[in-house]
């Protein structure tokens, strides 16, 4: 009875080792054919207007330049666990207006990543796009950005039609503005993404405030430019 | 310290089988449906779950599997015999030891808990006591 248990016991713990392993191969993230959290994305930005990469109401008191990398794993974590939150409270209420800018410092798929976005943007739906793409990142500068996975977050990002978003991040005038936007980061002192930087009546123009610490310190620098 | 009487663990392990059914039933049709389990105590726990990327193995909802094991110990539960005690103690630590991994996950991978998956892990813990009782108080003895 003791040898029968122990080959039961045994043959079970196989099988949970290899459940184990055909799952975790699942989880590295930047998998094309599983694009994940598409319905919390569509979720959080629901009824709030977009233009290009500008995500709120036109006109809105504070503007909110996000200089980010897709590709960085910290502009993950703040998409995640500080930009909800400011998007409830100050974007959605139509005080500020957040403008995702690229700052593309990880790797060589940052900037076709980055014109891929302001491709999906021009469609209105760069921001589904950025979120998403956070949402599903692969590991860092690992190859995981090619064209399949930006077509896949792409497709469920939402982006209507598909051949003119192909041909728009292809072009040019997307990756130009990806430069442009990179040496704009530079000029305003930023070596790190994501760095921020407010515009509104309490500023002296644009003012960059680097990496706030917390979701309250980000709220409270844009209480202060909307002042 | 003498086992419980053999019927008294088949008929415990048949009401928390069919339980079982009836949970991993709900979450594959939800995942079925393009949607998500939806966690009675409101939040979102159960759609960051249901759309996480471990919620499927090898394309298959992980539900589905569940569901296959809660029938495989449903079908053990109703029958005699040494080699479905044994069957019901294999499968019932397999589903086990599986959901303790899928707790972890949900506690610091995904973090999210989905209440579905916690009633499930829980009715898998209580089916491996039982079967392992049997097993251990009524393998070689007459069915």
């Amino acid at each position: 009875m003791v040898k029968l248990a122990s080959a039961g016991v045994f043959l079970a713990l196989v099988v949970i080792a290899v459940l184990i392993v055909v799952s975790s191969g699942n989880s590295g993230g930047g998998d094309s054919g599983n694009i994940v959290e598409a319905k919390e994305v569509d979720g959080l930005l629901a009824g709030i207007p977009q233009k290009g990469m500008v995500l709120g109401t036109p006109g809105a008191k504070v503007t909110v330049l996000e200089f980010g990398d897709l590709q960085c794993p910290v502009c993950k974590g703040y998409s995640e666990e500080v930009l909800p939150q400011v998007i409830e409270n100050r974007v959605r209420s139509g005080k500020a207006t957040l403008d995702f800018r690229n700052f593309t410092i990880i790797g060589p798929q940052s900037k076709p990543a980055g014109a891929a976005a302001i491709a999906a943007g021009e469609q209105g739906r760069g921001w589904n796009f950025v979120e998403l793409f956070y949402r599903n990142q692969g590991t860092e500068d690992s190859g995981y950005a090619d064209d399949e996975f930006l077509t896949a977050i792409a497709r469920a990002a939402g982006v209507p039609d598909l051949a003119r978003w192909n041909r728009a991040r292809r072009s040019q005038a997307a990756i130009a503005r990806v430069e442009a936007t990179s040496a704009e980061a530079e000029n305003l002192g930023f070596t790190g993404t994501p760095s921020f930087a407010l515009e509104g009546p309490g500023t002296d123009g644009v003012e960059a405030i680097g990496t706030p610490e917390s979701v309250d310190t980000l709220e409270s620098a844009i209480e202060h430019a909307g002042k | 310290m003498r086992a419980p009487a053999e019927g008294t663990l088949r008929g415990i392990a048949t009401f928390l089988a069919t339980f079982g059914v009836g949970v991993a039933t709900y979450i594959a049709i939800a995942d079925s449906g393009g949607g998500s389990p939806v966690c009675i105590a409101g939040g979102h726990g159960c759609q960051t779950v249901a759309e996480s990327s471990y919620s499927h193995l090898a394309g298959v909802n992980i539900a589905i599997f569940g569901l296959a094991g809660y029938v495989v110990l449903l079908v053990c539960a109703l029958l005699r015999g040494d080699a479905f005690r044994m069957t019901a103690f294999v499968v019932s630590l397999i589903g086990f030891g599986y959901s303790l991994y899928l707790t972890y996950l949900e506690l610091f991978t995904i973090d999210a808990i989905c209440q579905w998956c916690v009633a499930s892990a829980v009715l898998m813990t209580l089916l491996f006591v039982t079967n392992a009782v049997r097993m251990l108080g009524y393998v070689g003895t007459e069915p």
